[in-house]
């Protein structure tokens, strides 16, 4: 994120309910917004696996194990699913679920002014 | 294009792309209204419920599956649909692909049905669809055919029927699950009609479907992972083995085969491990005239999806060079299941080293010859 990058007018704050997403072109990138749990988050609507959209699949959480080796269901929403593939990535960090290490979206910050929501890019 | 050239540097360059694995998303409805008889009239009941289904009854699903969470059946992959012949177009095109051959979705499970007679019904029918529904001699796409190895003389009866269908340019064993494994004598009848017809044979597993037919230690895994990273090319080598060691290539000199799916990497590591075997233990395989791997280069091919690796170039270039890759390897996308490679995957692996010509073998010329496209 750089700081001195421009803020870009994405859409009233009421507009994205919390749960919700949506998707705008800022400088000719796609870049998603999400709203969880009235905070945004922005990411690339573009896969670093093979050029899907990333932000446009499915909310999940993930399944794995407890201390006890019982499954358990984590972190509800917090990831999205590249539909063409099912790649997952973190949406507040934009890493990879299966290789947060190797391979990230790239995330912007997000500002609220006067009840209106910006990207800055 | 000269013969050392190197110049592709996109996948935009490439003449020809014929996707050698691209498949259709048919469902048991699908094909239902499609059987003949006897099974039109004991399937196609009208209980205003789903189709092939009376109320009481448990026949939803007559291909079996193992219940595995798939990305695709968790919904965290959303595949498309490909039921249509604009699906197929809009699917094509959205790989990139100038030709494809079609190949099942759900009966990909055929080879697991466990009622022989129908599981041969069921092929028919797929294959009237196929040819009412998608198929057109004027469209850039081609089928492949399928067959029950179940039924392998109705399977050759099968492929007599279809033979002089101007589209139909492969015949398809769904090789999941498949006992005893394909070089069994008992399939002999189906490469003869193959063979005939001048149909290469296409084989191709389901990981979703392999159920209790495959090794008993298949069972042991309870994660659909565990299925599909060993089994798919393991399965593979279990069909490839036996249709070696039987002398199915030298029985059927003018069949080709053309192995799908299951990645790259154990494809020179077979050739080697078998010629090496035979070596000590060629009474096992007495028909054989040449070196087995001769063979392999001679009369099967490989289709490239998933490719391994592909962001480690050095490794997929040296093990495409191991299998002669530029004459035997076939690009495949398996659009639309979860896994496809997009159309420039394989490419961005290869520009390094391997020529324009070498390239659009890879991606179209070795297909229309294989084909006859």
């Amino acid at each position: 994120m750089e700081p001195n990058e421009p803020l870009h007018y994405v859409a009233e704050t009421d507009e994205l309910e919390e749960g919700g997403r949506l998707i705008t072109s800022i400088r000719g990138r796609e870049i998603a917004v999400f709203n969880r749990e009235n905070e945004y988050y922005a990411l690339a609507n573009y896969c670093v696996h093979q050029g899907g959209p990333a932000c446009e699949g499915r909310l999940s959480g993930r399944l794995t194990e407890d201390e006890r080796g019982e499954l358990v269901y984590e972190d509800d929403d917090e990831f999205v699913c590249c539909p063409w593939h099912g790649w997952e990535f973190n949406i507040e960090t934009g890493r990879s679920l299966a290789h947060p290490d190797r391979y990230r979206v790239p995330t912007y910050e997000t500002a609220v002014r006067d009840g209106k929501l910006y990207v800055r890019l | 294009m000269g013969e050392n050239d190197r110049t592709i540097t996109h996948i935009g360059e490439v003449e020809r792309i014929v996707d050698t694995d691209f498949h259709l998303t048919e469902q048991q409805e699908t094909i239902l209204p499609y059987l003949e008889e006897p099974f039109d009239k004991v399937l196609n009941v009208d209980s205003g419920r789903v189709r092939g289904q009376v109320d009481g009854g448990y026949l939803g699903q007559l291909y079996p599956s193992a219940g595995h969470l798939t990305p695709t059946d968790t919904g965290k992959a959303e595949s498309d649909d490909i039921r249509t012949p604009e699906d197929v177009e809009r699917g094509m095109d959205l790989m990139g692909v100038d030709e494809a051959i079609l190949t099942p979705g759900l009966n990909l499970r055929l080879g697991l049905v466990h009622h022989d007679e129908l599981a041969a019904a069921f092929a028919t029918a797929y294959n009237n669809w196929l040819l009412d529904a998608i198929l057109d001699a004027d469209r850039s796409f081609y089928g492949a055919m399928t067959v029950a190895p179940q039924e392998p003389a109705k399977a050759a009866e099968e492929i007599e029927r279809r033979a002089g269908e101007k589209s139909i340019v492969a015949v398809q064993i769904p090789g999941g699950g498949v006992t005893p494994p394909l070089g069994r004598e008992r399939y002999f009848p189906i490469y003869e009609a193959a063979e005939r017809a001048g149909l290469p044979v296409m084989i191709h597993n389901a990981a979703t479907g392999i159920v209790g037919n495959y090794p008993l230690q298949w069972r042991g895994t309870k994660r659909y992972i565990d299925v599909h990273v060993p089994y798919h090319p393991a399965e593979q080598m279990w069909h490839l083995t036996t249709l070696l060691t039987a002398g199915v290539p030298v029985r059927f000199p003018d069949l080709t085969f053309v192995m799908q799916e299951c990645g790259i990497g154990w494809i020179p590591y077979f050739m080697r491990r078998y010629d090496n075997e035979y070596a000590k233990k060629s009474e096992d395989a007495p028909l054989l005239e040449k070196t087995p791997s001769e063979y392999l280069d001679d009369q099967f091919y490989f289709t490239s999806q998933p490719t391994e690796g592909a962001n480690d170039p050095e490794y997929l270039c040296a093990v495409v060079r191991l299998f002669n890759g530029a004459q035997n390897l076939l690009f495949s996308s398996d659009y639309p299941h979860y896994d496809f490679d997009y159309s420039d995957t394989l490419l961005k692996a290869l520009r390094p080293e391997f020529t324009d010509e070498e390239i659009e073998n890879v991606y179209g010329r070795n297909a229309a010859d294989v084909f006859a496209l």
